[in-house]
């Protein structure tokens, strides 16, 4: 840090330091290596930009979070649910919330790794449209066919 | 001691030293000369004032009898004695600065306090820090690391200054204890930088270092800033890119668990009110 500190005093310094007045006092080997020194630092700022998203006063993320962690905790509560009580009411609820669940996850995954506006907007478009058809299909299943609980236990019954 | 009090006593002292030395120097001299135990280290080469020079990983082979037990002992004679080329950064050899934070054998950690594998058939490979930008050879740029640290204000923050300088803003016992295992960091970088979710998105995502820190200053009972702390927060990168990976409490050097700080700091953001100022 104290080192980080110097050299960016010999760089506001700039070319006509006290102790250089004259330029052919510099030696050719101090020259260069404060050029480099000025180059590094100015490479190091432009990646040295700290997040300045915050202070939106909005609760959103902490909410998402909190949503995540409840999310989870139901979907515990609802395995041992579609055992013992299996019908309508649980088959709806199970694809709607592992619909979620998947959608945040994978929201998680694109945040993660797709950088850039543009194709993150489109990741997630494509996820919102997966999602979508995602519970689209199980409420067709659910309401054409045996539903998500019998399904399941139709896996065990061979 | 002696020699201040008595000449006789300390003629008498001298001889005793001087008889110990010779039986030292006969042990040593019938001893036979030891094996060397020659190790060899593997170390990232990279010099950016060469243009052109890809990196590479160069050899060095170490006589393990004549050289400190640590890596950064093996360094430093390296760099003595065979290639003072060798670029990397040391201070204190005793894990207290930070410096000498870099990847041994696939683990980030202090050459300082990392004891050399006395295993000589295998090759102990450095690295610098993974996933930085590397200035020279072992150095990384810690900038963005430093402009992260500085950007959750890592400060004591009063909402009341006419107390400043007046007297000591004290702490009861309990209050203090809370600080312990947080403000040890050292700020090696070496957590942030065995986190994934630091190489995929450092730019904005804070790292554990820097947020162990933010948790050490939203918890001191003598800040006034909690909440605002926690606010600067609410985004979906400066904190929430933690997947509780944990790699950075099994790399810690220092034996701390940011891993922990993080968790903490996510239970108070879920839970901690809105702005005090607003209430006041």
């Amino acid at each position: 840090m104290a080192a980080l500190v110097r050299l960016s005093s010999v760089c506001h310094r700039g070319v006509s330091p006290l102790l250089f007045r004259s330029s052919s006092l510099i030696r050719p080997l101090a020259i260069q290596k404060k050029d480099h020194d000025c180059l590094y630092l100015i490479s190091a700022k432009i990646h040295a930009t700290p997040s300045n998203y915050a202070s939106s006063g909005s609760k959103a993320a902490s909410l998402h979070w909190t949503g995540e962690r409840i999310l989870s905790i139901a979907l515990l509560g609802m395995v041992p649910a579609a055992y013992y009580i299996p019908g309508p009411a649980v088959d709806y609820s199970l694809a709607a919330a592992l619909t979620l669940h998947g959608h945040w996850g994978l929201g998680q995954v694109l945040t993660d790794y797709v950088h850039g506006d543009f194709k993150i907007k489109m990741a997630n478009a494509g996820l919102f449209v997966l999602s979508t058809v995602t519970f689209a299909g199980l409420c067709y299943f659910n309401y054409h066919d045996v539903g998500i609980c019998k399904a399941v236990a139709l896996l065990w019954s061979k | 001691m002696f020699a201040s009090t008595s000449l006789t006593i300390s003629s008498v002292a001298f001889r005793n030293c001087r008889t110990l030395v010779l039986v030292r120097y006969a042990q040593t001299a019938a001893a036979p000369a030891p094996e060397p135990k020659i190790k060899k280290f593997q170390i990232y080469r990279w010099d950016p004032d060469t243009s052109g020079d890809k990196p590479r990983m160069q050899t060095y082979e170490v006589n393990l009898n004549t050289c400190g037990p640590m890596v950064l002992d093996a360094l430093i004679k390296i760099k003595n004695e065979m290639d003072p080329t060798l670029t990397f950064r040391r201070s204190c050899r005793e894990g207290i600065c930070g410096s000498c934070a870099m990847n041994i054998n696939g683990g980030n950690t202090l050459a300082c306090l990392n004891k050399i594998d006395t295993n000589t058939s295998k090759v102990t490979k450095i690295y610098p820090l993974p996933h930085m930008y590397v200035v020279k050879d072992l150095v990384p740029d810690m900038s963005n690391f430093y402009a992260q640290y500085k950007s959750i204000e890592p400060y004591l923050k009063k909402k009341d200054e006419s107390k400043q300088g007046k007297e000591q803003y004290l702490q009861t016992i309990e209050d203090r204890e809370k600080l312990d295992g947080l403000y040890e960091c050292i700020l090696c970088a070496c957590c942030s930088t065995s986190c994934p979710s630091y190489w995929w998105n450092g730019d904005k995502y804070l790292g554990p270092a820097v947020l162990m820190q933010a948790y050490r200053w939203m918890i001191d009972s003598r800040d006034d800033f909690t909440e605002e702390r926690l606010s600067k927060l609410q985004d979906p990168f400066s904190l929430y890119r933690c997947h509780t990976i944990m790699n950075c409490t099994k790399t810690c050097p220092k034996g701390l668990n940011p891993g922990k700080a993080i968790a903490e700091i996510k239970k108070m953001m879920a839970s901690y009110k809105e702005k005090r100022s607003s209430a006041v």
